[in-house]
């Protein structure tokens, strides 16, 4: 008997490792909102990214990973890139109206510009101790937008229905599907497989760039 | 009588002991691997005190070291070298721990998978498992002078 479960053993753990962290068949993705997405949607490797404005790992992310992963595979077309909300209102107040003003910038065309500066500002406008905590994501956005822009973004902020869904549509990808509980997270999808990385911020870029170069040699 | 119920208590104690600390490395090892390597690469990286080339290598073969040790504890064969094996390791992990918590990194453990957070439950946790590790390695090493036979 102990024998047996003995030699089971290595067999269990190898089907663990061989069975996909979570199959994209299973559920199929909720689309995500066109302004969101980014790279080549004929890339073979897809890699999602939640994040909560209000998280200053998240800021940290923007700030120091995606510089250099936009340069390497989401202009160079090796990956599909699609910026998802994942806004843990519990403990950040502010940070499901920062999505509501990204977004509102996004069906404007404002999108990327917008995302980077709410996260550039955030010392200025998120709860503390990361901000002054005066919620003043509006001043923020403002800085970056011309006037008539900036206009359109605060009427779509004060009435657009469509913005939240948006972000309940990524938060039921995260809690359903990817099973996300901290931000940021990465996902990266290869071969019908999603392999959520909450640990992003604590390696090298250049660990996670073998990483991801293994996936789009297919191994 | 009492002498022989005391070894026979203390062998039944060793086994659970040793099954015990057989399972948590087995499970450890299980979190690790149904997670892609470079999720663990990140929690190792977080520790701050690796080169960055040695977190591929290691985070692929540490996960799988946990299991062989695991598997060779619920095994019983070389207990005692084992159990020896697996006090070094546990000791070597406590400290890397508990130098991590005093200068104050906010980072996961890793121990087993992401989410859990590096913090005075976590070092409690591996400190009981580390002096079970010491116990069932100084119980094994007793049991196994006991049983040499006296050579007049």
């Amino acid at each position: 008997m102990m024998r047996t479960l003995l030699l089971l053993l290595p067999a269990l753990v190898l089907s663990a490792q061989t069975a996909p962290v979570h199959k994209a068949a299973a559920v199929s993705p909720a689309p995500s909102t066109n302004f969101k997405v980014s790279g080549s949607p004929s890339a073979t490797v897809e890699l999602d990214a939640y994040t909560d404005y209000e998280c200053p790992h998240c800021a940290r992310f923007f700030a120091e990973f995606m510089p250099q992963f936009t340069a390497d595979y989401i202009k160079t077309g090796k990956v599909k890139f699609v910026h998802r909300d994942f806004p843990i209102t519990q403990i950040h107040p502010h940070a499901q109206l920062a999505a509501r003003y990204a977004n509102a910038a996004g069906e404007l065309g404002f999108y990327d510009i917008v995302v980077n500066q709410i996260f550039k500002m955030q010392d200025a406008w998120a709860i503390a101790p990361y901000g002054k905590n005066t919620g003043d994501i509006d001043g923020a956005v403002a800085q970056v937008l011309p006037p008539g822009a900036m206009q359109k973004v605060r009427e779509l902020v004060k009435t657009d229905p469509r913005l939240d869904e948006s972000v309940k549509t990524d938060m039921a990808m995260a809690n359903n599907v990817d099973h996300i509980n901290s931000t940021p997270t990465i996902v990266v999808i290869s071969n019908g497989k999603r392999e959520p990385i909450s640990t992003i911020m604590n390696m090298p870029y250049s660990v996670f760039k073998q990483y991801l170069d293994q996936k789009l040699a297919g191994k | 009588m009492s002498r022989l119920i005391n070894q026979g208590n203390l062998h039944r104690w060793l086994i659970a002991g040793r099954l015990i600390l057989a399972a948590i490395f087995v499970v450890a090892a299980y979190a690790k691997l149904k997670a892609p390597w470079i999720e663990f690469a990140g929690s190792l990286g977080a520790y701050e005190l690796l080169p960055d080339w040695a977190l591929e290598p290691l985070a692929k073969t540490l996960p799988w070291a946990e299991l062989a040790l695991g598997v060779a504890l619920i095994s019983g064969i070389w207990q005692r070298w084992f159990a020896l094996i697996a006090s070094l390791l546990l000791t070597l992990f406590f400290a890397v721990m508990l130098r991590s918590y005093i200068v104050g990194l906010k980072i996961d453990c890793g121990c087993f998978g992401p989410g859990d957070a590096l913090g005075p439950k976590t070092l409690a946790r591996d400190f009981s498992m580390l002096a079970l590790a010491v116990i069932v390695t100084i119980g094994s090493f007793r049991r196994q002078n006991k049983m040499q036979p006296v050579v007049a």
